[in-house]
């Protein structure tokens, strides 16, 4: 007999690793959302937050410092890759796109592994959060409530933007018709370069974020990637609530489900992307949210 | 003053030559129709000079300044906005935000309201997303998003192409009051009466090149070129 405080236990578990699905997806959806892009680099920038993180931790002990640093340096390799090369095939279809950024993932991680070795990385969450969250008959450490949290904070913070602002006008015309923005003076390159700035800054959040959570090591990218592509997918290319609702729905039902099906974690993801491209192909809410 | 000069211009799509020799002048608050038939190149003069389709050979002068090599946005902000053919609102961005858009990206912007003033069916539409609309609706929200920036330079693109005959007469008097102002005008048409009717002046081209240029009472006159080149009657185009 499973009992209620087990199940419980790993339904706040898989909101856990629904949030930190949804950190790595939003950036490559966003990616994808506006410019069209498949950025299979995506997984690669998530692997360099992290290491940043771990690194600045080290240095100055600051955990805000490892985070900034985690999304600024990380968004500037985004930034120096999207106008550097990227640029340079947006019209040419994703098959041209997903093989210069697989370029990226071998460049990128044999140059981490040059600075920062092989060996697995490790870094502990701030003692700010050595604390629990009560929830009923469970309880979720308090690192990992602050990454529930966190991806809240993205996700209202990005349809705040996109609803509300004048860049996110300009964002959600640009993603229907660039065309047309660029006829009623959008620059477009650079608000591109912008977006791949933000989306390859919300992967450095979401590694730094994720550092405390996991041994990180250079091969943390090829299984973020792949989860991002899954939830992406699962969710709706380019939509945020969707990555959102998809991401949760994955981490719970894995989590939950490894109760009676040992590795049922490992299975959910895929079996729901292949039941979501067979039943609605365009993901549970596909498109840009507003757009 | 002249506003805008096209000198030997050329343009292609990829390999194939599109304009020959093109040649074309716009003075300050002129009124010009561009006519021929589909596919005689006139879309693509439009687009040529807003940098959308490169030129390879010749000159596009605006306000005196040399804006050939230009970015389409580029050219944009210098006051040369464009309604095209299909409209091309933002389908998902509501009226209202279609025109919002439109204003921020203007250094010298006129009022939102004062849109649904000269629009006023739009008034009632301000939340209705651009998908929403209907044909003349969006034809309305999109002259309205081309002058909410103010252009000096406006380029319609067929702005009468598939709208109802009752939604052509609104359009008709809107452009009419429009032309009025400090703008100069630019305009593609296949309905011969709307673009005699609103234009002064008339350049004729066929297979990318001119053909003709005169004042619109010139061309009225001339049932050879509507015959030839427009495929119309006298009688049809008075």
């Amino acid at each position: 007999m499973v009992s209620l405080e087990l199940v419980a236990s790993q339904l706040t578990t898989g909101l856990v690793i629904g949030a930190r699905l949804f950190l790595v997806a939003v950036g490559l959806s966003l990616i994808f959302g506006v410019m069209d892009v498949l950025n299979f680099a995506h997984g690669a920038l998530f692997m360099v937050g992290s290491y940043t993180a771990i690194a600045v931790t080290d240095a100055t002990g600051s955990f805000l410092l490892a985070i900034g640093a985690g999304i600024l340096l990380v968004g500037v390799v985004g930034v120096i890759i999207e106008a550097g090369f990227i640029r340079r095939v947006y019209d040419r279809g994703h098959l041209d796109q997903l093989l210069m950024t697989f370029a990226f993932v071998l460049i990128i991680t044999d140059a981490v592994r040059l600075i920062f070795g092989s060996d697995q990385k490790t870094m502990a969450s701030p003692d700010l959060f050595n604390f629990s969250v009560p929830l009923g008959v469970a309880s979720i450490p308090g690192y990992r409530a602050f990454i529930i949290l966190m991806s809240l904070v993205v996700l209202g913070g990005i349809f705040a933007v996109l609803k509300t602002t004048g860049i996110g006008r300009l964002v959600r015309a640009t993603s229907s018709d660039r065309d047309m923005a660029a006829l009623l003076g959008v620059n477009v390159p650079r608000l591109y370069t912008g977006v791949f700035f933000v989306g390859a800054a919300l992967a450095g959040f979401g590694g730094a974020l994720s550092a405390p959570l996991t041994s990180v090591t250079t091969s943390i990218g090829d299984r973020a990637v792949i989860n991002a592509f899954v939830i992406a997918v699962i969710g709706g290319l380019g939509s945020f609530g969707g990555a959102f609702v998809g991401a949760m729905l994955v981490g719970v039902l894995g989590a939950v489900g490894s109760i009676w099906i040992d590795g049922a974690q490992d299975v959910v993801p895929f079996l729901a992307m292949i039941l979501v491209l067979v039943l609605k192909p365009e993901g549970l809410f596909g498109g840009l949210e507003g757009s | 003053m002249t506003v805008l000069e096209l000198e030997d211009v050329n343009a292609y799509y990829g390999n194939s030559h599109v304009l020959f020799d093109l040649s074309m002048r716009l003075e300050q608050n002129e009124v010009v129709t561009l006519l021929g038939r589909n596919g005689a190149g006139k879309t693509t003069t439009l687009r040529t000079i807003t940098g959308t389709v490169p030129r390879r050979e010749g000159r596009i002068e605006y306000l005196g300044e040399d804006i050939s090599d230009r970015s389409v946005d580029a050219i944009s902000k210098m006051g040369i906005k464009m309604v095209v053919e299909d409209r091309r609102v933002f389908p998902t961005l509501t009226v209202v935000e279609n025109l919002q858009l439109a204003r921020d990206l203007s250094a010298d912007p006129r009022p939102v309201e004062e849109m649904f003033d000269i629009f006023p069916v739009l008034d009632d539409l301000r939340q209705n997303r651009g998908r929403n609309l209907s044909g003349g609706e969006q034809q309305m929200l999109a002259v309205a998003r081309a002058l909410i920036q103010d252009p000096d330079l406006l380029l319609l693109d067929e702005p009468t192409e598939g709208l109802a005959p009752v939604i052509v007469q609104d359009l008709r008097e809107v452009l009419g009051d429009v032309v009025e102002r400090d703008v100069t005008v630019l305009m593609t048409e296949q309905n011969v009466d709307f673009a005699l009717d609103l234009g002064e002046r008339a350049y004729i081209i066929d297979r990318g090149a001119n053909v003709w240029e005169g004042s619109i009472p010139e061309l009225r006159q001339r049932d050879d070129l509507l015959d030839e080149y427009l495929s119309v009657g006298a009688q049809e185009a008075d």
